[in-house]
């Protein structure tokens, strides 16, 4: 779910930095430039686990600030394919259902994933959500986002960023997660439980 | 920027918890004086609900040299102590072929589903509804002492 990653990165101190230790500055940019983004195959920056070394300090020619080369390690989220992680209900639709880790958003579960048989039916109380249900043993099982939903990774996707997009399309999201309920133990805790 | 090494090793849930809880996420109830982003908060909170919040060091360590006996790979072993099985069921999913793998041996699978429930400490939302248990008990015993004292 979570792993390192070492990097190395070649990056400009604006000088008003300079009254701050070296490290705690480098840190501080290194944060804004990784943490809570999206890197291509690799994953969500989490956090920066700790800076390993840093060289150079140069300033180049009209210039008025030093670069340095920076070697770190970050934690990203990267799932795996196969691995069963535990989320929160975000929206459904007759299209299948939205999921959310609270850091993480993009997962989707698509109707074709969903547990079989199952069907999706208008909810109750929220007009543009349905409620997906899922028939085993004559019996009705629905997912109503009270419970913790446990799904398996079916693929992670990177797609590149779009050059033109609608007005009304959903924004873009540059880790998709696409996750799959169609197992015994997948859904709902309160299923197996 | 250059990835060097994509994977320089895996840590389960409760390591990245540690880690945030190293540096000083939880003891602040602000938010604001310690050193952490807003977007590393939401990483805390959502482990702080997941099996993590009340594993140890040793008690994984202890896990893992259970896991010895069993061919596991090292992704499932990740993924157990991540999701904390409490049942043969909810470990289908984790490990792959299950049935070739494991399907004869139903015994010792659900040996180890024991251990795991007696070794890993249960997660939040069990834990509440075994106090809850306890406190409805509790509220039993209280009227009766409300009932002598009124026959007092």
């Amino acid at each position: 779910m979570f792993y390192l990653s070492e990097i190395e990165h070649t990056l400009r101190l604006p000088p008003h930095l300079l009254n701050l230790p070296l490290n705690e500055a480098i840190k501080g940019e290194l944060e804004g430039l990784f943490v809570d983004k999206v890197i291509a195959n690799l994953g969500l920056g989490i956090s920066i686990y700790d800076i390993r070394s840093i060289d150079g300090g140069f300033i180049y020619p009209s210039e008025g600030a030093s670069t340095y080369t920076v070697k770190f390690r970050l934690v990203v989220f990267r799932p795996f394919v196969g691995e069963v992680i535990t989320a929160r209900l975000k929206g459904s639709n007759a299209e299948g259902l939205h999921l959310s880790l609270g850091f993480f958003d993009d997962i989707y579960v698509p109707a074709p994933l969903m547990p079989v048989p199952s069907r999706s039916e208008p909810d109750p109380d929220n007009k543009n959500q349905v409620r997906w249900i899922w028939k085993f043993d004559e019996q009705d099982y629905p997912i109503d986002g009270v419970d913790e939903i446990r799904f398996q990774v079916h693929n992670v996707s990177y797609p590149s960023i779009p050059l033109e997009q609608d007005r009304d399309s959903k924004p873009f999201a540059p880790m998709v997660i696409k996750g799959s309920l169609d197992a015994d133990g997948l859904g709902p805790i309160s299923w197996w439980i | 920027m250059k990835i060097l090494e994509a994977n320089a090793g895996a840590l389960t849930n409760f390591e990245v918890l540690d880690f945030l809880r190293s540096r000083g996420a939880g003891r602040d109830p602000t938010r604001v004086i310690v050193p952490i982003l807003p977007s590393e908060f939401k990483v805390y909170d959502y482990l702080e609900q997941t099996a993590a919040c009340n594993q140890t060091r040793q008690v994984i360590d202890e896990f893992l040299g259970k896991c010895k006996s069993i061919d596991l790979a090292k992704a499932e072993i990740l993924n157990i102590i991540n999701i904390r099985p409490s049942s043969l069921v909810e470990l289908y999913p984790i490990i792959e072929e299950y049935d070739t793998r494991f399907g004869e041996a139903a015994e010792t699978m659900e040996e180890f589903v024991e251990t795991v429930v007696q070794l890993l400490p249960p997660p939040p939302n069990q834990m509440q509804s075994e106090e809850e248990e306890g406190t409805s008990t509790d509220q039993k015993e209280a009227p009766d002492e409300e009932k002598t004292e009124a026959a007092e």
